[in-house]
């Protein structure tokens, strides 16, 4: 589209002083404060409410029968309301337009709305790092943040009997989160070793409050005698039209079973992706992080991005918990303040923030160091990867035809392996097989010269529009002329 | 339904695939459906087999379902209200069914 063409657009245009995608902690966060210094702020999300996934409000009915599992994130929205945000729910942003600054997003029926601001904040968060295995395709298998949502949120359980695997310290919660409910959790299968006799020591130690949690969560399993399978990985999912059975594989021998339990539901996760299309469709520059695997956005320590005008914060500059995903959001709206010259921020407030970035920072790299890497998983997990196992959902790619793409006619090359094989194509844009995907082209393709192989995994490019779109929308922004049918 | 202290908490009806489902108001369709244990919302367009509920947070697209006639609706993201209706794209069977 040339800049003309973008001139005649169509739909609602709203001009601000920061925007910021993303009402999750981080957003919430850089939001309350802009607002309350006086700046016109607006905050979008494409959920029906603002709290992002740690402070997913319960509905009301829930809250007041079962109690608001995080009233924090109840205050803070209301801070961000009180000072003057204007909040749009149920926004979807799904691009950008050719000037490469407006960015293109859809309201809650389907309208268009484009937004424009000198400063962009994206607080966009992150989805969970799943890898496949036979039968994931099943009714009734699903994400440990989906059971922990039903939980939380909506007092509902994803089964009776539950068994929840991959890796990470998501898990503990989760599996205490359905264990309140008086769900059954068969056990908990962790692809590393990190639950040790000392880890309790550890918290005790003083060492920081989140690691004390991690302990408590494990202490409360072993209370509801819940057994913790480590070095243990899933082999495979049975059932006809829903999951009824997991298969167990030792993480070093991931192809050979070890035990099948009888379940209702199955969630697996191996901890959390940065969601980064939007950063990288308004240009700014990403690396790889060497231990995930995952492309992450180069910011400086305030969440700037290579580009002046855009930030990025929270989780979708890099995984860190609630608490860092907070201080990220603070540290931005210190920068913008800043540069606004509206408001001198107190230098004891940017001191407080700065050093609570850091002392966080030191604990994920903590917590991160007991659990495998990302990176090193995949490369014991893809090989050993049944060559019938459905890896791409959307478009029903299986292991096998990617190998052969990957090895084939793609050279070793991800994009045009996803090209060739379809698996990436579909509606979820490969966040759900990319990390799998990736691992596959790697193990039958190393780049030469690359050496240990694992830091060289990439991501697939963001594609627009970052979510499927109704037709609808774009032609209400293309305009009246346009839907009599040249598009059609 | 699964929720067996949930009795008391204010209830509202919705409607899926022509009967009526009681559930307590405001909660996310997809845990309506989970709660029910009704499962299987669509069908995979290249294999057609049956597809439920997997991120829980509006980005795998497996819990589409049609919305008082609007197709395309994220269950997972989308709270119930009196008299929602909503179609699936895979029949329920009977348990004796096959
Ligand atoms: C399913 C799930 C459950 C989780 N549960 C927990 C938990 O119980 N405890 C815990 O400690 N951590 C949990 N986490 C980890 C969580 O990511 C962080 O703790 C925290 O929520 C990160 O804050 P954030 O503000 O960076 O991002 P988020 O809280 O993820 O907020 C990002 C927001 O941006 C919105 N968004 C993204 N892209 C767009 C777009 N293009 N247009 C419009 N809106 C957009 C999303 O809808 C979301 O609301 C969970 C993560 C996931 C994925
Ligand atoms: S369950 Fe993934 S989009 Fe709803």
């Amino acid at each position: 589209m040339t800049a003309e063409r973008s001139a005649a657009l169509h739909g609602e245009v709203v001009e601000r002083d920061v925007v910021i995608v993303g009402g999750g902690p981080a957003g919430l966060s850089a939001a309350a404060r802009l607002a309350s210094a006086g700046l016109a702020v607006t905050i979008l999300d494409e959920q029906p409410e603002l709290g992002g996934q740690y402070y997913r409000r319960p509905a009301p009915a829930v809250a007041e029968q079962w109690g608001d599992h995080r009233p924090d994130g109840g205050r803070l929205i209301a801070r961000v309301r009180a000072a003057g945000a204007e909040c749009r729910t149920g926004h979807l942003v799904w691009g950008v337009d050719d000037d490469g600054r407006t960015l293109l997003a859809s309201d809650a029926a389907g309208h268009p709305v484009r937004l424009r601001a000198r400063h962009l904040v994206l607080a966009t968060g992150a989805f969970e790092r799943v890898f496949p295995f036979p039968g994931w395709q099943l009714p009734g298998v699903t994400t440990p943040g989906f059971a922990q949502h039903l939980a939380a949120g909506d007092h509902t359980t994803i089964g009776e009997r539950v068994v929840l695997a991959g890796s990470g310290p998501f898990l503990l919660p989760v599996a205490c989160s359905l264990i309140e409910l008086g769900v059954t959790v068969v056990g908990i299968a962790e692809a590393g070793r990190p639950y040790r006799p000392s880890l309790r020591a550890l918290g005790a130690l003083g060492h920081p409050a989140r690691l004390r949690e991690l302990a408590g969560y494990v202490a409360r399993l072993a209370r509801a005698r819940v057994p913790i399978w480590q070095e243990t990985v899933v082999l495979r999912a049975d059932g006809r039209d829903r999951v009824s059975s997991v298969t167990l594989a030792a993480a070093a021998r991931p192809a050979r079973p070890v035990r099948t339990v009888e379940v209702d539901a199955l969630c697996v996760g191996y901890g959390f992706r940065p969601q980064t299309d939007l950063a990288r469709m308004l240009g700014c520059a990403v690396r790889v992080d060497v231990a995930s695997g995952d492309a992450v956005p180069v910011t400086d320590a305030a969440g700037r991005a290579s580009r002046a005008d855009v930030y990025v914060v929270g989780e979708a500059a890099g995984i860190g918990g609630v608490h860092a995903a907070k201080a990220r959001g603070l540290a931005a709206a210190h920068d913008i303040l800043t540069r606004e010259v509206r408001e001198t921020v107190p230098v004891a407030e940017v001191r407080r923030v700065a050093s609570a970035r850091r002392r966080l920072a030191r604990f994920t790299a903590l917590t991160d160091s007991l659990y495998p890497g990302p990176a090193a998983l995949l490369a014991t997990l893809a090989p050993a990867l049944p060559a019938d196992t459905m890896v791409c959902r959307c478009e029903a790619v299986r292991a096998e035809e990617i190998r052969a793409t990957a090895a084939g006619s793609a050279d070793g090359d991800l994009n045009a392996t996803k090209a060739w094989s379809r698996a990436g194509m579909g509606p979820c844009q490969g966040r759900e097989c990319g990390f799998a995907v990736a691992g596959l082209v790697r193990s039958v393709a190393p780049r030469p010269g690359a050496g240990d192989g694992e830091s060289r995994v990439e991501v697939f490019p963001s594609r627009l529009p970052v979510r499927p779109i109704p037709l609808a929308t774009l032609l209400e922004l293309a305009g009246p002329d346009s839907q009599e049918g040249d598009r059609s | 339904m699964t929720t067996a202290r949930g009795r008391t908490a204010p209830r509202t009806r919705i409607v899926v695939d022509g009967n009526s489902v009681h559930a307590v108001d405001g909660i996310s369709l997809a845990a309506v459906l989970v709660g029910e244990r009704r499962w299987s919302l669509r069908r995979n367009p290249v294999g057609d087999d049956p597809r439920g509920p997997f991120c829980g947070m509006g980005v795998c697209f497996e819990c589409e379902v049609t919305v008082d006639g609007r197709p395309g609706v994220r269950a997972c993201i989308t709270k119930i209200y009196d008299g929602m209706r909503v179609e699936t794209a895979v029949e329920e069977e009977a348990p004796h069914d096959r």
